[in-house]
């Protein structure tokens, strides 16, 4: 009796625990929605969502951030994804088994790189080489995707190499077996297989390269306009809200938390892509 | 008629010369990708190589000296050392260890263990995805809001440690999750045929052989902390002099002081070499951390004589 | 079934692989009497663990050869051999010859992608890829620069209709091949192959994973098909070679680790009435039962 009742609590107990994540995320969407509340009082959606931040003048457009967002993680995306699902093809489909060990751990210590050392990197490398090269100031889109490239890639190899791992190995010999070449096989039977798994790897990166803060913020400018070009200076969500939050008050430290909103509404539509996608491939498996 | 042709056109075709160029072609298109991919994944490995190359040199050269990384940072004046910043880092991962380890696995052990599939378990699924998409940031001035400022706490290490306790709570639970998957079933149906009850079975069969994947789990975890640096910046402070003592003091981790470093920097002349050195310090850290959960994995599997249970 | 007694001899000529078979005048030739593919002092390797010694097998033309034994005696590791599918496998490592139509096709530059053209597999689950029943025939003559529709809808039809599946599925080309029972799926992996037009199928216990229904359905397509391709399978069950196959060949291994080796090679009906060795008849008899 007294053993059923210590299991009892026990169970309740861990219930509990596994119920913090749910605490833990209700508590941020609460207190991020609560503090943002007070700019969409004051300012105003149509202010919020325009280009112009100039506190000073009651103006916190937040386009700019956001076009800032977009901007750099698609440039990584469109920079590190191909290279990390060749990455990918390479670890499950053609590299001996040394080699494969070798890249294989590279790119999980590449996941380990904290984003601020990388950063630092980009600041104190990339950015010097860019100015050159482009006659510019060096920071901007172009230096914040590619640190944004190297950062998705060890996501999107890992993730992808799952999808290409979970592709039964029997597709592979029926094309190898009519003779089809192994890139034949790959491009034809392999890819379009482990595509919803490839796509979830993508999005996934996509996710990091939204969230990225520190490397990005090393690299980006700053400045509160549209970037003339790929190599001037503008800003992001996320370091927007990280240079700004420690001197700001009143309003514009609610449109800094307006901009965390965007954030996680932004989160929370990659998972329901992702459940999107992965319901979609259930039957087809 | 004109089918019976056709057919035999088709036939002709994959009999005749037109396989032949569509071979050489499918086989120059073979060595082409071949070689791309070969040379991708080249630059992939290239690309890490000069990363950690560049750290480290950078950091050696410049920076890294006995009186530099256990010297006292300096505010206005060049010549600071960062031990303070190597303690702060430090304490704080291991502050949020403390909490998160048993949060995180108590919550896989529910998971795993204890729960039914059912609307609790996809509540928890939800919420641990979520967690582990939000962003740093947003997790920083989360924690800013309700641990630095609402429950009081001011910019400390334990405000630091429980906003990092939100953030790693997710990867804490898969690791151990998979960890506990890999275990038999077959060894908890004996446990629980001896008429062991399941937190008895947990505790004495599950649990210790999940040990290796939940301590590598816990070691790559430490990583992460120890580079964290958006979701510190806000709830445990960017600059001390002092090493820390308590949970409640402000402290400085090395990836918060390499931000300090370059936003209120030009105050010590020799800053670039201060985030030089906290740079390449770090990288060590993390492969240290990295091999060492690796050789940890490899001593369990010795030990266990099982497969690697990651 | 002829009763004729088969003389395999080595050719003279060490590239055209003739053989002579001797049989009662009477008899319809069941094959022409050439060799499509010899197997010369065959061995395999994975790594160190040696899987095949010493194999030497005559195949022929427009015939079907079964290849019986005990599990893991390395009959599936042969038929792989014979269009360098053991090659997938990491380590693995031939030594001796295979030779087709008087070319060695472990030859170094040998071109393996042609090799597998000529030689098609069908594996003993059925391996459909996850498209529609068209793209899964169509996926091979595409390989082969086949692009024109009109020509592939008429090579996607001849393939059914030679599989036997086109009265099933002529109506629902467009539906996923998963789609399909496994009876089905099989067939359709057999149309897969038979449109490249090869000239030699191999089958990996095609049957394994069928009813008796769709097994016996497959085993007259076997037998359709031998008239215009050679046919090498490997069949578990003892019954089947017996009634399709006009060659047999009884692999073994002696002991646990040795390679799996022949222990009788010749016509079926002699292999299955009048073993010359006593561990043939031992391993027949036992599994008639």
């Amino acid at each position: 009796m007294k053993a059923i009742d210590r299991e009892w609590i026990i169970k309740k107990v861990l219930l509990v625990l596994a119920m913090m994540t749910v605490l833990g995320i209700a508590m941020i969407i609460f207190f991020v929605v609560k503090e943002s509340i007070p700019a969409f009082r004051q300012a105003g959606l149509s202010n919020l969502a325009s280009s112009d931040w100039s506190p000073e003048s009651g103006r916190y457009g937040m386009l700019v951030f956001f076009t800032g967002t977009l901007a750099t993680s698609l440039g990584g995306l469109l920079l590190g994804a191909p290279l990390a699902i060749a990455a990918a093809v390479f670890l499950t489909q053609m590299a001996p088994r040394r080699v494969k060990t070798v890249v294989g751990r590279g790119i999980d210590l590449l996941a380990g790189v904290p984003s601020i050392v990388l950063g630092w990197l980009g600041l104190t490398v990339l950015v010097p080489w860019i100015r050159a090269l482009t006659n510019s100031t060096g920071t901007g889109i172009l230096a914040a995707s590619i640190l944004l490239a190297i950062m998705v890639i060890p996501t999107i190899t890992a993730i992808s190499k799952d999808a290409l791992e979970a592709v039964p190995r029997s597709y592979r010999e029926a094309a190898l077996g009519m003779g089809a070449t192994r890139w034949q096989t790959i491009r034809q039977v392999l890819l379009p297989a482990a595509k919803p798994g490839i796509l979830v790897a993508v999005i996934l990166g996509m996710g990091r390269a939204i969230g990225e803060t520190m490397a990005v913020a090393l690299v980006i400018g700053p400045a509160t306009v549209f970037p003339k070009s790929l190599t001037s200076p503008t800003h992001t969500l996320t370091t927007k809200i990280l240079i700004d939050m420690g001197e700001s008050t009143g309003v514009q430290r609610s449109a800094l938390f307006a901009m965390g909103l965007v954030l996680l509404l932004l989160a929370m539509g990659m998972i329901l892509l992702i459940r999107l996608v992965t319901r979609r491939m259930q039957p087809v498996r | 008629m004109l089918r019976q042709e056709t057919r035999d056109a088709g036939i002709a075709v994959l009999l005749g010369e037109g396989v032949r160029k569509a071979e050489e072609r499918a086989a120059r298109y073979d060595k082409a990708a071949t070689w791309a991919v070969w040379s991708f994944a080249g630059v992939a490995i290239g690309i890490l190589a000069f990363i950690i190359g560049t750290i480290f040199f950078r950091g050696i050269t410049t920076a890294l000296t006995p009186s530099f990384v256990f010297g006292k940072p300096q505010a206005i004046q060049a010549g600071g050392g960062i031990w303070p910043m190597i303690v702060s880092s430090f304490y704080l991962a291991f502050l949020t260890i403390a909490i998160v380890l048993p949060v995180g696995v108590g919550a896989a052990i529910y998971m795993s263990e204890f729960a039914k599939e059912g609307w609790i378990t996809r509540l928890v699924r939800f919420g641990a995805d979520s967690l582990s998409t939000v962003p740093s940031v947003v997790f920083g001035i989360f924690g800013m809001v309700i641990f630095v400022i609402y429950f009081g706490l001011g910019y400390s290490l334990l405000a630091g440690a429980l906003t990092l306790t939100l953030l790693n709570i997710p990867t804490v639970m898969r690791t151990t999750e998979e960890a506990m998957a890999a275990v038999p079933h077959s060894y908890r149906e004996a446990s629980m045929g001896l008429g062991a009850s399941r937190w008895e079975t947990v505790k004495k069969i599950v649990l210790p052989s999940a040990m290796p994947g939940i301590t590598t789990g816990t070691v790559l975890t430490v990583g992460r902390i120890v580079g964290e640096s958006a979701a510190i910046i806000y709830t445990v402070g960017l600059f001390v002099r002092k090493i820390p003592t308590s949970p409640l003091q402000p402290a400085a981790p090395m990836a918060a002081n390499i931000w300090h470093m370059y936003t209120e920097g030009a105050l010590v002349s020799d800053w670039m070499r201060v985030a030089n050195g906290e740079a390449a310090f770090l990288l060590i850290v993390v492969l240290v951390l990295n091999l060492l959960a690796r050789l940890l994995a490899k001593v369990y599997q010795k030990k266990l004589g099982t497969k690697e249970a990651r | 079934m002829t009763q004729g007694n088969v003389k395999l001899e080595r050719s003279p000529y060490p590239y055209t692989g003739q053989v002579v078979i001797e049989r009662a005048a009477t008899q319809p030739n069941v094959c022409d009497a050439r060799v499509k593919i010899e197997l010369r002092n065959l061995g395999l390797y994975y790594e160190n663990f040696k899987a095949l010694e010493d194999i030497n097998l005559h195949i022929m033309c427009n015939s079907i050869t079964a290849i019986i034994g005990p599990s893991g005696c390395g009959k599936s590791t042969a038929l792989r051999s014979l269009n360098r599918m053991n090659e997938l496998i990491e380590g693995a490592r031939v030594e001796g010859k295979v030779i087709m139509d008087g070319e060695n096709i472990y030859e170094r530059d040998y071109r393996v992608v042609r090799l597998r053209k000529r030689v098609g597999m069908v594996f003993q689950r059925p391996n459909p890829f996850p498209k529609s029943i068209y793209d899964n025939i169509a996926f091979g003559p595409r390989l082969f620069g086949v692009r024109e529709r009109n020509i592939l809808d008429c090579i996607i039809e001849e393939s059914l209709r030679r599989a036997a599946l086109w009265d099933e599925v002529k109506d629902k080309l467009r539906d996923s091949a998963l789609t399909l029972s496994g009876g089905q799926q099989q067939r359709l992996c057999i149309a897969r192959v038979l449109s490249v037009q090869p000239e030699v199928i191999l089958l990996d216990e095609p049957c394994a994973a069928l009813d008796p229904i769709a097994t016996q359905r497959i085993e007259d397509l076997l037998s359709e098909l031998k008239n215009e391709y050679t046919i090498v399978t490997v069949t578990h069950n003892m019954q089947q070679a017996a009634r399709i196959s006009d060659f047999t060949a009884f692999f073994m291994i002696e002991n646990q680790g040795e390679p799996g080796r022949i222990v009788e090679f010749g016509e079926t009906s002699k292999i299955f009435t009048n073993p010359d060795d006593e561990r043939t008849e031992e391993y027949i008899t036992g599994r008639f039962g």
